[in-house]
């Protein structure tokens, strides 16, 4: 039986610079208050995600990522299911994404979270700022919430307010 | 008729950067350039900024190695204090230095050039990352990823954040060693030892396998400038520079920071942002040199660590005089992390390790005043002028990829030279081309924020600008 470091890891990116771009770490940071009492909840906020994160991965049992996207609209939250990239994945040294992470841990490390999903949200812009957007403020609330949802449906259970 | 063929963006590097290079009628090469084509402009607007901010400041030109412009910085504003800062802060930023040094070294030689060594110069492109080493030698992608994130943590731990951590200020750093911490890092060595002995292992089976490529990778006699310590051992954080000829011969020596400019002139040239450091007494571009790990085992007679000399003994038997092929800066590369983690633990069983007196205070007490430091890449010289208040009115940083500039170029023309034949070429030599570029490890903007995956095209272009050939990656 594997002793997992985590239950359920929450691994954020994103650059607090850059206006939206710094959604990730802002609800990260949320999330280590918000789940503060939750000993299965790990966070790990980066400005970006780098393959030394597939250690960290190797050693939970699932995986929230979280991530600012500029694929879908304004505000827009989307959560997903994501799966381990095959090695013919394309893999940046100085940057990658959540499948190939998932990848690199299975590749190295023979193992990786039995479940992930990736929350994102849709940047309004990406300019210099330390501050969110009108739309992407907006969302936050609603951010939170499928935050929670997501890592009581990691934890395949119901979270105390 | 001349032709032009462009590599743009070079790939696996720290930042971006394109190279060219230039046919003439018969399909030789004529010239060859890097360039660096991003323009950062930090020695403009740290004018009128006080001078303590600095460190932080500067420390935002790079994301692999803030640590050593955090540490040059500091320097340069303790030379306007007039402060000599307490030892165990000295030995505190030596470690955190030489942290950063394990990291951005194993991020090169494992993320970056790895694949290159274990796959093949000529393998399949869409293959040449780390994936493609997982496949073929998992125990070696793992020593890597492993000694990158030995390297960050300890970042992280001494420094708070494993990126622009702000923890070394004028006067030394802002808090102590925690002994939880000393003893945290002290349990992180043994798999360090084993995943760098492994890494060095394999690289020593491989490294024969290569000898046509440092026949050609920037092979060529030049000068080399590194710190030293007074016992002739490598330095990283203090000593003085040591520049010696292609004999191996010292012709300048114990170089302080303020003297760094007396020696070291800077030349600019039409296609590149970053500038071209040459010896001023033989003028440029001949008194162009070499910095970083081949400089630094070139010139140092000890490593001061028993294992890293050992290694040292066997380096420099590749050659008579100065190893003069920037292939072996791989193998430079990896002496260097034994020597840093071997120092790591010296520093941390220092008795005066977790000493609470970290920091000296001062206020402007001279106008000028400069600090150098070994960053990874090689030498890394900062120079500042303020005024009676303390703020800046002149800064000038000399970097190592400035340093290496010219010899960068050089290289790539004799790489150039020796793989494009009759104004052919192959996705293997336009790989080869770039991997020149790679041994040595150029830090041109690792700060700025890139989106989406980068291209890499190579055309061959007529004069009057038709495309006759390319390949893109």
């Amino acid at each position: 039986m594997t002793n997992f470091k985590a239950r359920c890891l929450i691994l954020s990116c994103g650059n607090t610079l850059r206006s939206d771009d710094g959604i990730g770490p802002w609800l990260s940071e949320w999330a280590r208050e918000r789940f503060s009492h939750e000993p299965g909840v790990e966070v790990i906020t980066r400005h970006q995600w780098t393959p030394d994160l597939a250690v960290d991965l190797s050693a939970a049992e699932t995986a929230l990522f979280i991530d600012c996207a500029i694929d879908i609209g304004p505000g827009e939250i989307q959560l997903k299911e994501v799966a381990p990239a095959s090695a013919d994945a394309i893999l940046g040294s100085h940057h990658t994404d959540a499948p190939a992470l998932l990848g690199l841990a299975e590749a190295y490390y023979s193992i990786a979270p039995r479940r992930a999903l990736l929350l994102t949200i849709g940047a309004g812009s990406i300019e210099l700022g330390e501050t969110f957007s009108a739309v992407v403020q907006q969302a936050l609330p609603a951010a939170q919430t499928r935050l929670e949802e997501a890592v009581a449906s990691l934890l395949d259970r119901t979270l105390p307010r | 008729m001349s032709q032009t063929i462009t590599i743009d963006p070079v790939t696996r590097l720290e930042g971006h950067g394109k190279i060219t290079i230039q046919l003439d009628g018969q399909g030789k090469v004529a010239h060859a350039h890097f360039h660096v084509t991003q323009v950062r402009g930090f020695e403009r607007f740290a004018e009128g900024r006080p001078f303590y901010e600095m460190p932080s400041l500067m420390a935002r030109i790079c994301g692999i190695c803030p640590v050593s412009h955090l540490i040059a910085s500091a320097k340069a504003c303790e030379a306007i204090m007039s402060v000599r800062i307490p030892h165990t802060a000295a030995q505190l930023r030596r470690m955190l230095n030489l942290a950063q040094m394990v990291q951005s070294h194993a991020l090169s030689f494992f993320y970056l050039s790895s694949p290159d060594l274990l796959l093949g110069m000529e393998s399949d492109a869409t293959k040449r990352h780390l994936f493609g080493v997982v496949a073929a030698n998992p125990e070696l992608g793992k020593a890597g990823v492993a000694l990158r994130r030995f390297g960050q943590h300890i970042i992280e731990l001494l420094g708070k954040k494993r990126i622009h951590p702000g923890w070394v200020v004028p006067g030394g750093v802002t808090e102590p060693l925690e002994s939880a911490k000393r003893d945290e890092i002290l349990a992180l060595l043994p798999e360090a030892y084993k995943n760098i002995k492994l890494a060095l292992d394999w690289y020593k089976k491989i490294a024969d396998g290569f000898k046509a490529e440092a026949e050609v990778y920037a092979n060529f006699p030049s000068h080399f400038l590194g710190l030293v310590n007074e016992d002739d051992s490598v330095e990283f954080t203090d000593g003085a520079l040591r520049l010696i000829d292609p004999s191996g011969a010292i012709v300048e020596d114990g170089i302080t920071a303020i003297q760094f400019p007396e020696v070291i002139g800077e030349a600019v040239e039409p296609y590149s942002y970053t500038k071209f450091a040459y010896y001023k007494p033989l003028g440029y571009p001949e008194g162009s040199y070499r910095v970083g790990p081949l400089a630094r085992l070139n010139i140092a007679k000890t490593m001061g660590t028993p294992l890293a000399d050992k290694e040292l003994v066997e380096f420099k038997q590749l050659s008579a005089g100065p190893v003069q092929s920037s292939f072996y800066y791989h193998h430079a590369r990896l002496v260097d992390i034994l020597y840093g983690i071997e120092k790591i633990e010296e520093i941390l069983t220092d008795e005066k390790i977790l000493d609470t007196h970290v920091r000296a205070q001062a206020g402007v007490n001279r106008l000028e005043g400069a600090g150098q430091a070994e960053a990874p890449r090689g030498t890394l010289h900062h120079h500042y002028k303020v005024d009676d208040d303390g703020k800046i009115v002149w800064a000038n940083l000399v970097i190592a990829t400035g340093q290496n500039n010219n010899a960068m170029n050089k290289g790539v023309a004799q790489a150039a030279s020796h793989y494009i034949k009759n104004g052919k070429f192959t996705d293997g030599a336009l790989n080869r081309i770039e991997a020149v570029i790679r041994t040595f490890d150029p830090c041109l903007s690792c700060s700025t924020h890139a989106a989406g995956q980068m291209p890499l095209a190579l055309s061959l272009v007529t004069p009057d600008g038709e495309v006759i050939d390319r390949l893109i990656r």
